[in-house]
């Protein structure tokens, strides 16, 4: 009986020997669910082809087949996929931040009439789907005859009202002293923006900037419509058509590799501002 | 006096020219590739127009009417509340006990968190691709299990019964983590001296859960339900990567899929654009409920 309230019950308390060991089979099973893609992703990417094939499969390659990496790099011109990637992912991320911190600075500090008018219908367009914009943007697209070319992977994803939210937020925290002296001081906006402000909110710019280039870099839907050479398709996009002339899974899971690793890379390195940029604001909207 | 008013305007009309010089890159863009676009689809959805040939003419809801009266359309629509509300159930219930048993101050905290959100952050058309090969009851882990068992695994991608739950089981592992830290965050929240009145009240941890713990979780039960049912009905990346729709179209086909189907493969501009301004009514007012019934169901405290 006693053991039974301790398993359920819910606030931090002592536990018995018992209920912890059920917490942590919970969490260890948890775990290897959360982990077994990414684990079956690389094992399969260093099998050689006939332990792919074999029945049952094997949990640890017999020998490390890293050829495959190279045989998938040839499979498909993965260099100048990565070069579109990063080339589209760091400008549109970059034009989203510098347009979302003028933006989001000119409704914190500066005056000007109907302002929350304005502000809440850059807000609402959270709520509009992407979906609906397909087939409107797809042809503003093909009349500027942007499709097939960076900017159609840049210049739509450039306005965001995401980083505008977050940024706003934090800019109404700004003590207006310090707003008022450096006023006082001559300093226009431009330069109170770029020099006291933007410093400031370093950490937040960070964490924006970092959800801002991980849902570039993942996007799929758009990219897909816009690209059609292969010269041009962004790093999922590529995977996706090499899946369909590539029937050897080890060279796909290779490939799908080269998709992810960047990104989880990048999320190990700098884990607390990813999870800070993903969940703020959530809660509090 | 005079003099006074026209500094002031003078000044005004600097702070109103810096605000629009400060706000018009964003607003042009959303301009053009936001609103813009809300008003030409609701314009396109009343025309006959297949996007290769020059534009077509006036058909009042004519569009509205093929879309909606589609057999597909009930598969197409059903799969994606199916999918939507497993995924919702599905993962909520699992990341809440997963969020319990981590609030236990157990080790490995930090090694689990970061664990917990990868998939969250990993390119689904990758994660997409292994799923598929971790589905296959011959190449797959889960064939140790079968042959445990002595019987043959199902080949989910081949059965039109199936094919949704192959879907099913990747939005519900991409999502299990990332509410599971929301979960946590709201536990770690809760006020301890409640708990404290609660254990002189009651020996039955199932009793303080059910009318403690559940009531002040209800927030977060609350916003993650509603943002992860928008999430999943846009779901494509998945279906497409997958399955396509099949194995017989539109077996595991969901409305976002659906909608990419008629736009670019058949071309039919004027279908697809009442079929995604539906779509657009569909999730505001999912948002606009959100905000209505947050007030009315939820228990935000004092």
């Amino acid at each position: 009986m006693a053991t039974d309230r301790q398993i359920t019950r819910i606030a931090p308390a002592g536990s018995c020997i018992p209920s912890a060991l059920l917490v942590y089979a919970g969490l260890v099973f948890s775990a290897v669910m959360l982990a077994l893609p990414f684990f079956w992703m690389a094992l399969t990417s260093l099998k050689s082809s006939a332990a792919v094939a074999a029945y049952p499969p094997s949990w640890w390659p017999s020998e490390f087949t890293w050829s495959n990496y190279r045989d998938a790099w040839n499979a498909a011109p993965f260099g100048r996929y990565y070069i579109n990637s990063v080339v589209t992912g760091a400008a549109a991320t970059s034009l989203q931040i510098i347009f979302a911190l003028l933006m989001a600075y000119a409704f914190a500090v500066i005056r000007f009439p109907g302002k929350g008018a304005i502000l809440l219908a850059v807000i609402s367009t959270m709520m509009i789907p992407d979906e609906m914009k397909l087939v409107p943007n797809y042809i503003l697209l093909s009349r500027l005859h942007w499709v097939d070319t960076y900017w159609a992977l840049i210049i739509p994803p450039a306005a965001h009202a995401f980083p505008v939210f977050v940024l706003y937020q934090y800019f109404r925290t700004v003590p207006p002293d310090l707003l008022d002296a450096a006023h006082v001081d001559g300093a226009g906006h431009l330069r109170i923006l770029i020099q006291i402000i933007a410093p400031m909110a370093r950490p937040v710019l960070a964490a924006t900037a970092l959800v801002a280039f991980l849902g570039r870099w993942n996007d799929f839907l758009w990219p897909l419509i816009v690209t059609n050479r292969t010269v041009m398709r962004t790093l999922p996009i590529g995977l996706n058509y090499l899946k369909e002339n590539e029937g050897r899974w080890n060279i796909l899971m290779a490939a799908a590799i080269y998709v992810i690793i960047p990104m989880i890379g990048l999320y190990v390195a700098a884990q607390r501002q990813f999870v800070e940029g993903i969940t703020r604001g959530a809660l509090k909207g | 006096m005079g003099r006074r008013t026209k500094q002031s305007w003078k000044r005004n009309r600097a702070e109103w020219l810096t605000f629009l010089a400060f706000v018009s890159p964003n607003l042009v863009l959303f301009a053009l590739f936001t609103y813009w676009p809300i008003v030409y689809s609701a314009y396109l959805s009343f025309m006959d127009w297949n996007l290769l040939t020059a534009r077509g003419a006036f058909v009042e809801l004519a569009n509205y009417r093929v879309v909606f009266t589609d057999p597909q359309i009930r598969t197409v629509i059903g799969n994606t509340l199916i999918y939507a509300c497993a995924v919702v159930c599905v993962a909520q219930a699992l990341a809440f006990a997963l969020a319990l048993l981590l609030n236990r101050n157990v080790r490995g905290q930090v090694f689990f968190r970061t664990l917990a959100f990868a998939p969250h952050v990993t390119t689904t058309a990758a994660a997409a691709l292994v799923w598929v090969l971790l589905l296959d009851p011959d190449l797959g882990p889960s064939s140790v299990l079968y042959n445990a068992l002595g019987i043959h695994g199902p080949h989910f991608l081949a059965s039109s019964k199936l094919a949704l739950w192959a879907i099913v089981s990747i939005g519900v592992w991409k999502e299990v983590g990332f509410a599971s830290i929301f979960f946590l965050a709201g536990l770690q929240t809760l006020p301890r001296d409640c708990y404290e009145a609660a254990e002189l009240e009651t020996d039955s941890g199932w009793k303080v859960f059910r009318h403690l713990t559940l009531p002040l979780m209800s927030p977060v039960v609350f916003f993650l339900s509603v943002s992860g049912f928008i999430a999943a009905i846009k779901a494509f990346d998945v279906v497409s990567v997958m399955t396509q729709g099949g194995p017989v179209y539109p077996a595991s086909s969901t409305y976002v899929y659906h909608l990419y189907r008629l736009a670019f493969q058949e071309f039919r501009a004027g279908d697809a654009s009442a079929f995604a301004v539906v779509f657009f009514v569909i999730t505001v007012a999912i948002t606009g409920l959100q905000f209505r019934l947050a007030r009315k169901w939820v228990h935000y405290g004092d």
